[in-house]
C-alpha cells in the first residue's frame, strides 16, 4: 500500500508558502530574441526586406501600345489576382510601347510565391508563355558563379551480384515471411521438400516489407524511413529518410520509389509524397497529399517513363527523369473518376461520369501525344472499374448501369481489343452482381465470380480474335470470393477467403476441369509463386489470431507443406525479372521439354528418396536414443524392486496382475444399452 | 472405436484417475461430487459426497482402499473407497489444487492455492499417525510463495514430489526435508498437468505453452517434446506402447466465440520416441481437461470442459500400427 499524506493537515506544509521567484543564480535558457516563446507571433513581425519579397516579375508579356494597355492590364489582373491582392503594378515603357515584362506587388510574400508556382509557364496565347519569378530571385541568379565546377566523383559502391538468387542451382524462388507478430523476418528459398532459410533477422522491419517489381530490392519500413536490401547477403543498398513513412510504391523499372508519410507536410515544402532515385538515393521531388486512401496516388506507366496523378477535374502526367509536368500542363478533365495505365503501352484509360446531358465516357489516350485513340460513351452509369490484361492486349471496363425502365443495377463488361485497328469494343452482359473479375495474365480468357452468397457461380470467358466472346464453362455454387490466376495463365485458384472459411478450388482453364477442391481453414491470403508452379495460402495474424500458418500447394492443388509459424503475418514471393530469352528460345525449350523433364524427374526422385531416407535415419536415431534411455531407466527400476516391495508390505505390484492371488473374484453382469448421440458437425 | 460416454457430472471435468488395476475410474469435476465408475462398461459404482465446492483433484492408493480428493471448498478429504464414507477432513485456508498418495499409500501430499491472501503450501501428512490429521498438523509443510503449484505427483519410492508451477517451472520437493532437490524450467507457461508412467520412471508434463514434455522422474532430464498449436491441458504415457496421448484445445474462456473446428478439441496421439503425431480422436465439444491411459494400455479415457468422460477402447489396428523405420 502506498502511504498518503494529507497535505492540508500537515503543519509543516502550511508554514512553507511556495515561492515562485527564480533563485538568484538562475539563468533563463530562453534566448533574448524570444523566438522560443513568441515564435509564431514574431514570424509575422515586419522586416526590412518586406515588400521586395512580395514582388514578382512576369516576362513574355505582350508588348502593346497605350491604346491596348488597358485591355492588357485587365487580362493580367484577371490572371494574377487569383493568387492574392495586387497592391502595385508597374508596366515599364519605351516609346509608348510596354517592354514585355511587368512588376506586380502582392500584399504578402506568400501570395507572390503562389503566383510564381502557378502562373509560371502559363500560356497566354501561342506566342506568349509567362515566366514568373520572384523579384528577390534576381539576387540569387546574379550570384551564380559563371565557372563550371565539376561535381566530385562519388566512389562506386559494389554490392555484389544483385541477382544472385536467380543463379540458384535448383532454380528455387525466394519468399519473405514476417512472423512473431512482426518481430522476425526471414527469406526462404522455396523447395518442394522443406523451405531453406536464406536469411533471418529480428526486427528487420517495423511494419511490413515489399519487394521491388523485378525482385532486386527488399524494402523494409522504419519510423525514420525506408531501407532497401539486396545482393547475396541482403546488405543495405540504400536508405530514404522519410519520417513516419507508411506506404511505398516502386516504379516498374525499379529506378524510382515513391514514399508516403502522413506526417510533416508543410505548405512551403511538400513532403507527404516523395519520389526518390533508387540508384543515387536522392530525393527527386516532393508532393502534397491530403489522403492516401487510394494508394498508389501516383500510377506509373509500364516503362517508368511517366507517372500520373488524379485530382478533382485534372489528370497530371509527369515525366522522368525531370519529374516535371509533361508539356508543363495538366489535363483538364472535369469530373474524372478513375484512370489507369495500360501495362503494355503508354496508353492511359480514364472515365468520366454523366453530367446532365453529356453521357459518361471512357477514354483511351496515347501519351505523350495526348491523342485520344478511343472514346466510348455510356449511359445511365453508376460506376466503372478498369481492368487491364497484364500485357495490355485487352481492357475490360466493368460498367454498373441503371437502365431506364428496369429496376436495380445491371453490369456490363465492355471489352476493348487494344491490338486491333480502331480498338473495337464488345459487350458482355451480366445478369447477376459481380463479386470478382480477373484476366488471364498472358492470355485472352477472363474469369468472373457472380451471384449472391450462397449461390455464387464462377464463369470463364474467352475473347476470340473476331471479337466474339464465348463463355467456356460455368461452375455453380462455388464457395469463393476471389480469383487468383497463375502468373503463367491457364491455371487459377478460386478462393473463399476469410468469411468463407478458406475454401479453395484449383481450376485448369484449358479444359475447365476442377483439378482439386481443398480447404485452408480461415485462410486470408493466396500468393502464386512467380513461375506459376506453386501457390501459397496463408492465415495471417493480422486478420486472424490463431492457427497462423502458410501452406504450400502445387498448381494442381496437391498440398506439399504446412508451415506453422508463430504469429505469422505475411508471405511475399520475390518477383523475377523478365526472362532474357527471346520468344523463339522459349518456344524451342517448350518443344524439347521432354528431354529436360527427364533430368528434373530424376533429380526429384533422388531428392525424394534422400528425404525419406533422411526421415528414416532421423527416426532410427531418435529411437536408439530413446531405447538407450529406457534401458537405463528400467535397470534402475529393477534395482529398486526390493525397496518397492518393502513399501507395499511385501506385495509385488510391478505388473497389473502380479499379485493376482490377492484378487477377489467379482462377477458383474451389465446391460449395455446403445444410444446414438448427435454431436454436431464434427 | 466407439466410446463409452459417462454422464455423471454437471460441470466440466477436472481430473480422471484409474486405480492400479484399472478396473475403476475416479472422476472429479467442478460440481461437488466425486464419481467412481467401472472402466469396463462405464457403469457408475458410486459417489463420494461431502464437498461443497469444485473438486480439483483426486487420487486413489495402490490397493484401492482409500480415495483422496481436494476441493475449492478449502478442504482435502479422505474417503473409504468401497463404502464412500468420509474418513478424514483436513481444512485449509485456500483451495486444494493437487493431491496424491505416495508409493506406499501411507503418506499423502496436497498443495493449496495462492488465494485470498494465503500462500501456496505443499503439505505432507503421514496417515499412520492419526494425530496429524486430527490436529491438522502436517509433519511437513513447504511454502511456495513465488509461483504457485498447479500440478504435482509423487516420484518413485515416495522420496519426493514433482511439482509444476504456474510459471512453467518444475521442482522436486523432498518428502522428508521439504528441500528443493532439483529444479528445471523447460516450459515457459503454466504446467497444467503432470502424470507419471506406470512404472514411475518418467513423467509427462502438459503446459499452456502448447507443448507436452517427457522427463526422467529422478534426474528431471528432458527427454522429448511434443508440440501442438493449442494449450495442452493433460498428457498421459501409454504403459505398453511408445505412445503418449495429449488433450487440450482453445482455452475455455475463448471457446464461446469459436467453433469446435477451430478449437481443436481432439485427443492427439504422438509417438514417444519420434515426437510425431500419428492420430487424433474427436468427440468432445469443449477443451479436453484430462486424459489418462488405462494401466493395461488397451483403452484410454478423456474428460472435457463439456462435462463428459469418454472411455475409448482401442481398435486392433492401433496395436499393429507402426511408423516406417
Amino acid at each position: 500500500m502506498q502511504e498518503t499524506v494529507d497535505m492540508a493537515d500537515d503543519p509543516e506544509y502550511e508554514e512553507e508558502e511556495p515561492s515562485f521567484s527564480d533563485p538568484e543564480d538562475f539563468e533563463d535558457d530562453v534566448d533574448d530574441e524570444g523566438e522560443q516563446l513568441l515564435g509564431d507571433i514574431l514570424k509575422e513581425k515586419p522586416q526590412e526586406a518586406d515588400g521586395i519579397d512580395s514582388v514578382v516579375v512576369v516576362d513574355n508579356v505582350p508588348q502593346v501600345g497605350p491604346e491596348r494597355l488597358e485591355k492588357l492590364k485587365n487580362v493580367i489582373h484577371k490572371i494574377f489576382s487569383k493568387f492574392g491582392k495586387i497592391t502595385t503594378e508597374f508596366y515599364p515603357e519605351t516609346d509608348g510601347m510596354t517592354k514585355g515584362y511587368i512588376f506586380l506587388e502582392y500584399a504578402s510574400p506568400n501570395q507572390a510565391l503562389e503566383a510564381v508556382k502557378n502562373a509560371d509557364g502559363y500560356k497566354l496565347d501561342k506566342q506568349h508563355t509567362f515566366r514568373v519569378n520572384l523579384f528577390t530571385d534576381f539576387d540569387k541568379y546574379m550570384s551564380i558563379n559563371d565557372e563550371w565546377e565539376t561535381p566530385e566523383k562519388q566512389p562506386f559502391k559494389d554490392f555484389g551480384n544483385m541477382r544472385h538468387w536467380i543463379e540458384d542451382a535448383d532454380c528455387r524462388d525466394q519468399y519473405s515471411v514476417i512472423y512473431e507478430a512482426g518481430e522476425r523476418t526471414a527469406i526462404f528459398a522455396n523447395d518442394a521438400k522443406d523451405p531453406v532459410v536464406s536469411e533471418e533477422r529480428a526486427r528487420w522491419t517495423e511494419t511490413y516489407v515489399r519487394w521491388s517489381p523485378k525482385g532486386t530490392y527488399l524494402a523494409t519500413f522504419h519510423q525514420r524511413g525506408i531501407a532497401l536490401w539486396g545482393g547475396e547477403k541482403f546488405k543495405q543498398i540504400q536508405r530514404f529518410s522519410h519520417q513516419g513513412v507508411s506506404l511505398i510504391d516502386f516504379s516498374p523499372c525499379e529506378r524510382y520509389v515513391v514514399t508516403f508519410s502522413p506526417l510533416m507536410d508543410t505548405k512551403e515544402d511538400p513532403q507527404a509524397i516523395i519520389i526518390w532515385d533508387i540508384l543515387t538515393g536522392q530525393k527527386k521531388r516532393g508532393f502534397h497529399c491530403e489522403s492516401a486512401a487510394h494508394w498508389p496516388i501516383f500510377k506509373w506507366s509500364h516503362d517508368g517513363k511517366f507517372f500520373a496523378r488524379m485530382t478533382p477535374d485534372t489528370l497530371s502526367i509527369y515525366e522522368t527523369p525531370s519529374m516535371g509536368l509533361l508539356d508543363k500542363k495538366s489535363l483538364k478533365i472535369s469530373g474524372i473518376k478513375d484512370f489507369s495505365w495500360s501495362p503494355g503501352d503508354n496508353i492511359i484509360a480514364f472515365w468520366v461520369p454523366e453530367d446532365k446531358d453529356i453521357p459518361a465516357r471512357v477514354t483511351l489516350m496515347q501519351l505523350p501525344s495526348r491523342q485520344e485513340i478511343r472514346v466510348r460513351n455510356l449511359f445511365n452509369v453508376v460506376d466503372c472499374k478498369l481492368h487491364w490484361q497484364r500485357n495490355g492486349d485487352y481492357l475490360c471496363v466493368k460498367v454498373d448501369r441503371t437502365p431506364k425502365g428496369t429496376q436495380g443495377v445491371v453490369t456490363n463488361f465492355e471489352i476493348f481489343r487494344m491490338r486491333e485497328k480502331q480498338v473495337p469494343v464488345d459487350v458482355v452482359e451480366m445478369k447477376e452482381s459481380i463479386i470478382a473479375f480477373a484476366w488471364e495474365p498472358n492470355g485472352s480468357k477472363f474469369a468472373v465470380l457472380h451471384g449472391e452468397s450462397p449461390r455464387i457461380n464462377a464463369s470463364f470467358y474467352h475473347v476470340k480474335n473476331n471479337g466474339k466472346i464465348d463463355i467456356i464453362k460455368m461452375f455453380d455454387k462455388q464457395q469463393a470470393n476471389s480469383i487468383f490466376w497463375s502468373p503463367q495463365g491457364q491455371f487459377l485458384v478460386l478462393a473463399g477467403l476469410r468469411s468463407m472459411n478458406g475454401a479453395l478450388a484449383f481450376v485448369d482453364t484449358s479444359d475447365c476441369t476442377l483439378m482439386n477442391i481443398a480447404e485452408h481453414y480461415m485462410a486470408s491470403d493466396v500468393e502464386w509463386d512467380p513461375t506459376g508452379r506453386y501457390v501459397v495460402t496463408s492465415v495471417s495474424w493480422w486478420s486472424h489470431k490463431v492457427d497462423n500458418a502458410y501452406w504450400l500447394w502445387t498448381f494442381q492443388g496437391r498440398l506439399l507443406q504446412k508451415n506453422n509459424k508463430d504469429r505469422f503475418c505475411q508471405l511475399l514471393w520475390r518477383p523475377r525479372p523478365p526472362s532474357l530469352l527471346g520468344a523463339d528460345q522459349i518456344k524451342s525449350i517448350k518443344k524439347d521439354l521432354k528431354k529436360y523433364s527427364k533430368i528434373f524427374e530424376q533429380k526429384d526422385r533422388l531428392s525424394q528418396s534422400k528425404a525419406s531416407k533422411e526421415l528414416v535415419d532421423k527416426r532410427r536415431a531418435m529411437m536408439d536414443e530413446y531405447r538407450h534411455y529406457r534401458d537405463q531407466a528400467l535397470q534402475l527400476y529393477q534395482e529398486q524392486k526390493e525397496a518397492r516391495m518393502e513399501l507395499r508390505g511385501g506385495v509385488d505390484t510391478d505388473e497389473p496382475d502380479s499379485n493376482v492371488d490377492d484378487w477377489e473374484e467379482e462377477t458383474i453382469e451389465f446391460f449395455i444399452n446403445e444410444e446414438i448421440i448427435p454431436i454436431g458437425d464434427l | 472405436m466407439k466410446p463409452i460416454l459417462l454422464q455423471g457430472h454437471e460441470r466440466s471435468i477436472t481430473q480422471l484417475k484409474y486405480n492400479r488395476e484399472g478396473d475403476l475410474i475416479f472422476s472429479v469435476a467442478k460440481d461437488t461430487v466425486a464419481n467412481v465408475w467401472y472402466s469396463v462398461n462405464g457403469e457408475r459404482l458410486g459417489t463420494y459426497n461431502g464437498h461443497t465446492g469444485a473438486v480439483w483433484c483426486v487420487d486413489c492408493d495402490w490397493d484401492t482402499k482409500n480415495v483422496l480428493t481436494g476441493s475449492a471448498d478449502n478442504s482435502c478429504r479422505l474417503w473409504d473407497c468401497e463404502t464412500g464414507k468420509q474418513l478424514a477432513l483436513v481444512n485449509t485456508n485456500s483451495a486444494v489444487r493437487t493431491c496424491g498418495f505416495d508409493f506406499s499409500g501411507n503418506i499423502i501430499m496436497f498443495s493449496t492455492d495462492k488465494q485470498m491472501g494465503y500462500q501456496c503450501f505443499l503439505n505432507f501428512f503421514d496417515l499412520r499417525d492419526p494425530q496429524q490429521i486430527a490436529d491438522n498438523q502436517p509433519y511437513l509443510t513447504v511454502p511456495c510463495n513465488d509461483h504457485k503449484i498447479t500440478s504435482a505427483v509423487w516420484g518413485p519410492l515416495g522420496e519426493f514430489v514433482i511439482a509444476g508451477h504456474e510459471n512453467g517451472e518444475i521442482n522436486q520437493f523432498s518428502a522428508k526435508s521439504g528441500d528443493i532437490l532439483k529444479t528445471i524450467k523447460e516450459h515457459n507457461k503454466q504446467i497444467n498437468d503432470i502424470q507419471t508412467s506406470v512404472d514411475l520412471t518418467m513423467v509427462i508434463t502438459a503446459s499452456k505453452d502448447n507443448t507436452a514434455k517427457l522427463f526422467d522422474s529422478a534426474s528431471l532430464d528432458h527427454i522429448k517434446t511434443f508440440r501442438t498449436e493449442r494449450p495442452v491441458n493433460s498428457a498421459s504415457i501409454s504403459p505398453i506402447m511408445d505412445h503418449v496421448v495429449m488433450g487440450g484445445g482453445q482455452e475455455a474462456m475463448e471457446v464461446t466465440t469459436t467453433s469446435t473446428r477451430i478449437g481443436k478439441f481432439e485427443a492427439r496421439f504422438f509417438h514417444a520416441a519420434y515426437e510425431e503425431e500419428f492420430g487424433r480422436v474427436k468427440g468432445h465439444f469443449g477443451p479436453i481437461n484430462c486424459v489418462s491411459f488405462h494401466p493395461d494400455g488397451k483403452s484410454y479415457s478423456s474428460g472435457g470442459e463439456d462435462g463428459y468422460v469418454r472411455i475409448h477402447y482401442f481398435d486392433p489396428q492401433y496395436f499393429d500400427f507402426e511408423l516406417e523405420v
